[in-house]
């Protein structure tokens, strides 16, 4: 296997937009081309593009060579749309890694593009609700709210997590937020305005819940060894995990505890070689509050069922144990489905170049991990990135 | 220029598709455990069980996921299960789905296995975990296709 570097990207802004599915792939095209010296769509041999559900959404399937079209790639080695629900844009960067790894391809590109607001949205939340299993669970209706609403409730039932606890994720990441300029929401929340919000289902409200989400990214990995042609800050792929156990909810391995991760972060950090005292940075997947205090957990930066009070303490924060989500995670940010593991990895990539504003800069930072769950946090996926 | 835009129509609804229903099809023509939905309208809630490593399977399927074994049986899982974890959808329900707004889903124990379901007829507020519910039988009023759900 070779080292594999991340060497520059780019991204749309995040949120409700006035553009079409190809229109946010091409301004995301545009902005990762720019970013990156010494490379032109000619030179590009493999092209993945995570895409999560563009034939409900948009209405369009083989949507990889639409994008090659709109940003003139010509791949001659991949090219693959990845699906993997929420975590499709890692699957993207992981196949990508993989050709590249592999020594199949040496320039390769991530791509993420999701468009999710649609004329009506009960269409949208139709097509959520064919994630888990349709016929048994989606049926009654379970999709990923009333999911994470039970997840959180037997946590609150097992471990005594309360409501006011899991706020605190979605302050801390809209205060994140704040300072990300591609960021969907722009704004502070207090405990209270998270508390008082609009129910969406108990316990969870409107802003324990990520939001909906236009959103396109890309990403470009070659050798580590060709890296100083396109940049002199480069990424590197450390490591990475991935564990999947069950689909429908009869099937999962627990409802308040997240085993797949347990496994997936075991291998992620046997693989990129590090201890979890070694993580810098922690772009976890929070698209519900409830999910990142149960990653916390999962991670083993504190006990079972202390994930609640892991954040009362501050730990998550920067300067404390771990910093988690300074890019203002999926509450913050939004969750573009397909786009989001990109623009986790295009955050860090800023990061170790110093490139974020300072208030939410991890100062001298090393080593970071990305991590997306996708369906009913069945399957957990992970990399690990390192400082080039 | 403006008089040559020649007008086409588009019809204002289209019809919703099987494939946005979220029902199983249930007839002997589409699946092979129609006797899931046979037994559901004798107002039997069944699996399958593997004959071979025994393995009691949810859903139902037509090959064992433990042993491979396609040597199956129909077993019974009993009416009454156990409320482990519930909510109330207050918005955002699927198409379909939107006038029953709001409504309780559930995870109900039931026969050694962990089934999401509807949660007819009660308010969050009125729901406790461990709390025992009963099977009840929908059946679908434009072609008599059968789910189940629990009611308190």
């Amino acid at each position: 296997m070779r080292k594999v570097a991340v060497v520059g990207g780019g991204a749309t802004r995040c949120g409700k937009r006035e553009a079409t599915w190809r229109e946010l792939a091409q301004e995301a095209g545009k902005a990762m081309f720019d970013s990156v010296m010494n490379l032109s769509p000619n030179d590009v041999e493999a092209l993945l593009v995570g895409a999560a559900q563009p034939e409900r959404f948009t209405f369009q399937v083989h949507v990889a060579p639409l994008v090659a079209e709109c940003l003139g790639i010509k791949p001659t080695k991949v090219i693959a749309k990845t699906e993997l629900m929420c975590a499709s844009g890692q699957a993207a960067l992981r196949y990508a890694w993989a050709c590249v790894a592999s020594g199949l391809c040496d320039v390769a590109v991530a791509f993420g593009v999701e468009k999710m607001y649609m004329q009506n949205m009960a269409e949208a939340q139709t097509n959520m609700t064919c994630v888990l299993d349709r016929e048994w669970d989606g049926v009654n209706a379970m999709s990923a709210p009333p999911f994470f609403a039970m997840t959180a409730q037997r946590h609150m039932h097992e471990f005594e997590t309360t409501e006011e606890q899991m706020a605190l994720v979605s302050v801390k990441n809209h205060h994140y937020s704040t300072m990300n300029p591609i960021a969907q929401f722009q704004k502070e929340v207090s405990i209270e305005k998270v508390l008082q919000s609009f129910m969406i289902a108990p316990p969870l409200k409107l802003f324990d819940c990520s939001g909906i989400t236009d959103g396109a990214a890309g990403v470009v990995l070659v050798p580590a060894e060709d890296a100083s042609k396109y940049t002199d800050t480069p990424m590197l792929i450390a490591g990475s995990g991935q564990a999947n156990i069950g689909n429908a909810v009869n099937n999962l391995a627990s409802i308040s505890e997240w085993i797949p991760l347990k496994l997936a972060v075991r291998e992620a950090l046997r693989t990129a070689k590090i201890s979890l005292a070694d993580i810098d940075i922690a772009e976890l997947h929070d698209c519900f509050t409830i999910s990142e205090l149960m990653e916390y957990e999962a991670f083993g930066w504190c006990d079972r069922g202390k994930g609640g009070k892991f954040i009362e303490e501050g730990e998550p924060y920067i300067g404390g144990t771990v910093a988690v989500n300074p890019r203002g995670g999926l509450l913050g940010c939004g969750h573009p489905l397909g786009a989001t593991a990109i623009l986790q990895s295009l955050d860090i990539m800023k990061q170790f170049q110093g490139d974020v504003p300072s208030g939410r800069l991890v100062k001298d930072a090393e080593v970071a991990v990305a991590h997306n769950l996708s369906g009913a946090a069945n399957v957990h996926s992970l990399m690990v990135y390192r400082r080039g | 220029m403006k008089d040559d835009i020649e007008k086409i129509a588009q019809p204002e609804k289209i019809t919703l598709p099987q494939m946005l229903d979220f029902y199983p099809l249930e007839d002997e023509k589409n699946t092979r455990i129609s006797q899931f939905f046979q037994n559901l309208k004798m107002g039997h809630l069944t699996t399958t069980k593997c004959k071979s490593c025994r393995s009691v399977l949810w859903p139902p399927r037509v090959v064992c996921s433990n042993c491979m074994s396609d040597d199956l049986e129909w077993v019974n899982l009993g009416t009454e299960g156990e409320l482990y974890a519930f909510t109330e959808m207050k918005a955002g329900a699927p198409l379909g789905f939107e006038k029953d707004l709001p409504f309780c889903i559930g995870l109900v124990k039931i026969g050694g296995l962990l089934l999401s379901s509807r949660i007819d007829g009660v308010r969050y507020e009125d729901l406790k975990i461990g709390q025992k519910v009963q099977l009840k039988v929908v059946e679908l009023e434009n072609d008599g296709r059968v789910f189940y759900r629990f009611k308190v």
